[in-house]
C-alpha cells in the first residue's frame, strides 16, 4: 500500500512528539525531537522554526531530513524522507503555526521559550510505515460526512440571513456535536468583525467584537486561513481584561468594549474559519470545546465545506434583500400609545444609543435605529424598507447589503435582548417593522 | 568532532538508562538521513561505551548505514520534563540481541509505559508502542565523543563536557 500524507493527518496533531534527523556537511548525522510537523498539502509538510540550532544549520547545508512520526491512537509509527525547500516568515501558514504553537507552548509550560521565527516548508519525498505494518487508522470519532451532509441540508430553503445564522449553528450541535459556536461578521468600513449569532454560551454576546489580527478570530479573518488549535493559548483566548486593555489603546473607542465576547472560559480546542467569496471577507465561523485536542484536520475540512455553502447561501439572500416594494405608500398610521415613555439618547460621536440609560448599540446599527426612531416620530412611520436605508446620504452604508443585512440582524437581536417595548420584524423580503409598544422619545446629543 | 571518549558520569547514565524515549540517527553515502527508535539503553560501569537496543524490522537504514561505517547520534528524552540529551558517536558496532538483552528491552518497555500512563494515554497506544521489544533485535554500541543539552530553550545545544 502506498501511503499518502492524508493517510496520516493524525500523526500531525502534534499529540506524540516527532523526532528529526538531519545531516551536516562533514557527514555528522543530528536527531532532535520537533514540537510540531505541520501538514500543507499532500506533498509538502512544515516545521516550525524556534531556534538556530543544529537542525537548522544542516538543513541549510544539506536539505535533506527524515523525520519520524506517531499515530497518537495506535502508535504506529512513519518515516517521511524529506528535502527543506523555504522559510515563510508571514502569511497563512505561518500565522496558523504560530497559533497552534502558542497553544502547544502554553500546554507544556513553555511559552517563553516557544517562539516562531518561521515555517520551513519540506517536500515529502517518500512516506514509508515503519516495521511494513499497514495499521489500520483509527476510526473517526464521529461520522463526520453524514453530519454535514445533514447540516447542509438544514440549510436549504432558509428565507433569511437571520435563520440561516441560526440553523448553521444549531446544526453543527446536532449533527456535529460542536455545541459552542458563533458567527462573527465583516465590518469593512472599520475593518473588524462583529458577533451576529452564537450558540451554546450563557450570554450571547451578540454585537461584541473583535479587532483583525486578535486571537484565533482575527488572524483567522486576516489571514483567510481557517486556525485550529488543541491546546487553547492563553494569548489567543479572548477576555474581558484583554478588551479592557483595547480601551486605553488607541483605537479603543472605535471598538464595541461594552458587549462582552462570550468565548469559553476554560477553552481547550478552537477552531476558526473564514467565511470568504470571491477573495473578499464576509465573517468568521468559529467553534470551540472545554476538551482539548477535540477539533481534528477532518472537522477543519468539514466546516470549511460548511463555510463556503453558508457564504454562498448568504450572498442568494443577500441579492433578493434590497429588491422589494417602496413601504412609504403602504405605511400604516402609528397608533397612539400609552405608558412610561421610553428615552432613546443618541450621542452623535460615535453613534452609540442608550435606552433609559442602559447601553444598547453603536455604530452602523445605532445610526439605523436613531433614522428609524426620528421618521417614527416625526412621520408617523413603522414600516421601512432595506433599500431606502442603503438610498440615505446621513447613514453612507457600504456598498454591499448582506452587511446592511446583518447590521439589522444585530439590532434586532440586541433590542429582543435588551427592550422588550421595542423592536425590528421582518414583514418581508427586504422590509421590516419597527414594531413600538410604548412612547418614544429621542433625545439627540450632538458630536462636540 | 574530537575521537576522545566522552565518559558519562552518573547524572548521565541515571538519565540516559531511565524512563527515556530513545531516538538513534545516522546517514548513507549521499548524506541521506536514517532515524530508528530504541528500546533500553545500557551504559558501561566506565560511561565510555552505549548500547542500544533496536528491533530489526523497525529499524529501516539505521542499521545499513552502521554498518557501512557511518557514525551515529542517539536523542534520549524524559516525556514527563522535556529534559533531553544527544550523544553523538565517529562509528557504532553490532551485535545481536540475546536473553539478557531481551530481558533489559522488556524492562524498559515496563518503565516507559509506566511514564506515558501518567500523561492520560490510552491502553491501545501504551501497548503499541512497546510492542516491538518483542521482536528480533540488534544491539548497537558506540562511545560516546560528544553531548548536547537539548531541553527545548536558549540553552538547547550546548556542549556538554567530558569528564574525561
Amino acid at each position: 500500500m502506498t501511503l499518502g500524507l492524508r493517510d496520516i493527518r493524525a500523526c500531525f496533531e502534534g499529540a506524540i512528539p516527532s523526532a528529526i534527523a538531519t545531516v551536516a556537511a562533514d557527514g555528522t548525522p543530528n536527531v532532535a525531537y520537533l514540537s510540531q510537523v505541520h501538514y500543507v498539502d499532500e506533498a509538502h509538510v512544515a516545521l516550525t522554526f524556534q531556534f538556530f540550532n543544529s537542525t537548522r544549520r544542516n538543513i541549510l547545508e544539506n536539505p535533506r531530513a527524515v523525520v519520524q512520526v506517531v499515530d497518537p491512537v495506535s502508535a504506529a509509527h512513519y518515516r517521511l524522507q524529506m528535502e527543506y525547500l523555504r522559510t515563510e516568515t508571514e502569511g497563512p501558514l505561518f500565522e496558523k503555526m504560530k497559533a497552534k504553537l502558542a497553544g502547544i507552548a502554553s500546554h507544556t509550560g513553555m511559552s517563553k521559550v516557544f517562539r516562531l521565527r518561521g515555517s520551513d516548508v519540506y517536500r515529502v519525498l517518500d512516506v514509508f510505515s515503519v516495521g511494513g505494518a499497514c495499521a489500520a487508522p483509527a476510526p473517526p470519532r464521529q461520522q463526520l460526512l453524514p453530519g454535514l451532509r445533514a447540516c447542509l441540508a438544514g440549510l436549504v430553503g432558509c428565507p433569511d440571513l437571520g435563520r440561516l445564522f441560526d440553523l448553521t449553528l444549531l446544526g453543527l450541535q446536532r449533527h456535529c456535536e460542536i455545541a459552542h459556536a458563533m458567527l462573527l461578521m465583516h465590518d469593512c468600513e472599520r475593518d473588524c468583525l462583529y458577533t451576529v449569532a452564537s450558540h451554546g454560551y450563557a450570554a450571547s454576546g451578540i454585537g461584541s467584537e473583535i479587532r483583525m489580527g486578535e486571537g484565533i478570530i482575527g488572524v483567522a479573518a486576516r489571514e483567510r486561513t481557517p486556525i485550529r488549535i488543541g491546546y487553547a493559548a492563553q494569548e489567543y483566548l479572548y477576555s474581558r481584561a484583554m478588551r479592557e486593555r483595547f480601551q486605553h489603546s488607541r483605537d479603543g473607542a472605535a471598538l464595541e468594549t461594552e458587549i462582552p465576547f462570550p468565548g469559553l472560559r476554560d477553552s481547550g480546542s478552537q477552531l476558526a474559519v473564514p467565511l470568504v467569496h470571491v477573495d473578499r471577507l464576509r465573517g468568521v465561523l468559529f467553534v470551540e470545546s472545554p476538551q482539548e485536542m477535540r477539533f481534528t484536520y477532518e472537522d477543519e475540512d468539514a466546516l470549511m465545506v460548511l463555510a463556503a455553502q453558508l457564504t454562498l447561501t448568504m450572498e442568494l439572500l443577500s441579492q433578493g434583500a434590497d429588491q422589494s416594494e417602496d413601504a412609504r405608500r403602504v405605511a400604516p398610521v402609528a397608533p397612539r400609545l400609552q405608558g412610561r415613555p421610553l428615552t432613546l439618547k443618541h450621542f452623535a460621536v460615535d453613534h452609540s444609543v442608550f435606552i433609559d440609560n442602559d447601553y444598547l448599540i453603536k455604530g452602523v446599527a445605532g445610526a439605523i435605529l436613531r433614522k428609524l426612531v426620528r421618521d417614527y416620530l416625526d412621520n408617523g412611520r413603522s414600516e421601512f424598507t432595506n433599500r431606502e436605508l442603503r438610498l440615505d446620504p446621513e447613514l453612507g452604508l457600504p456598498d454591499f447589503s448582506e452587511n446592511l443585512e446583518a447590521r439589522l440582524i444585530l439590532l434586532q437581536r440586541r433590542l429582543a435582548e435588551r427592550c422588550h417595548s421595542l423592536g425590528l420584524e421582518k414583514t418581508g423580503r427586504g422590509r421590516f417593522r419597527l414594531r413600538v409598544e410604548r412612547p418614544l422619545r429621542l433625545e439627540d446629543v450632538p458630536r462636540r | 568532532m574530537s575521537e576522545a571518549p566522552l565518559h558519562l558520569d552518573r547524572l548521565q547514565r541515571g538519565f540516559v538508562t531511565g524512563s527515556v524515549a530513545i531516538n538513534v540517527a545516522s546517514r548513507g553515502a549521499q548524506g541521506v538521513p536514517s532515524i530508528a527508535r530504541a528500546y533500553g539503553c545500557r551504559v558501561s560501569a566506565d560511561g565510555a561505551e552505549v548500547a542500544l537496543y533496536l528491533p530489526l524490522a523497525f529499524s529501516g537504514n539505521v542499521v545499513a548505514d552502521v554498518r557501512g561505517g557511518a557514525p551515529v547520534a542517539a536523542v534520549f528524552t524524559r516525556p514527563a520534563t522535556h529534559e533531553t540529551l544527544q550523544l553523538k558517536g565517529r562509528r557504532a558496532e553490532l551485535g545481536a540481541a540475546g536473553v539478557a538483552e531481551r530481558k533489559r528491552m522488556r524492562a524498559y518497555a515496563r518503565r516507559f509505559r509506566e511514564e506515558l500512563a501518567a500523561f492520560g494515554l490510552d491502553e491501545r497506544f501504551l501497548s503499541g508502542i512497546v510492542a516491538p521489544v518483542e521482536l528480533e533485535a540488534v544491539v548497537l554500541c558506540f562511545t560516546p565523543v560528544a553531548a548536547f543539552n537539548q531541553t527545548p530553550g536558549p540553552e538547547a545545544g550546548t556542549p556538554l563536557r567530558a569528564k574525561g
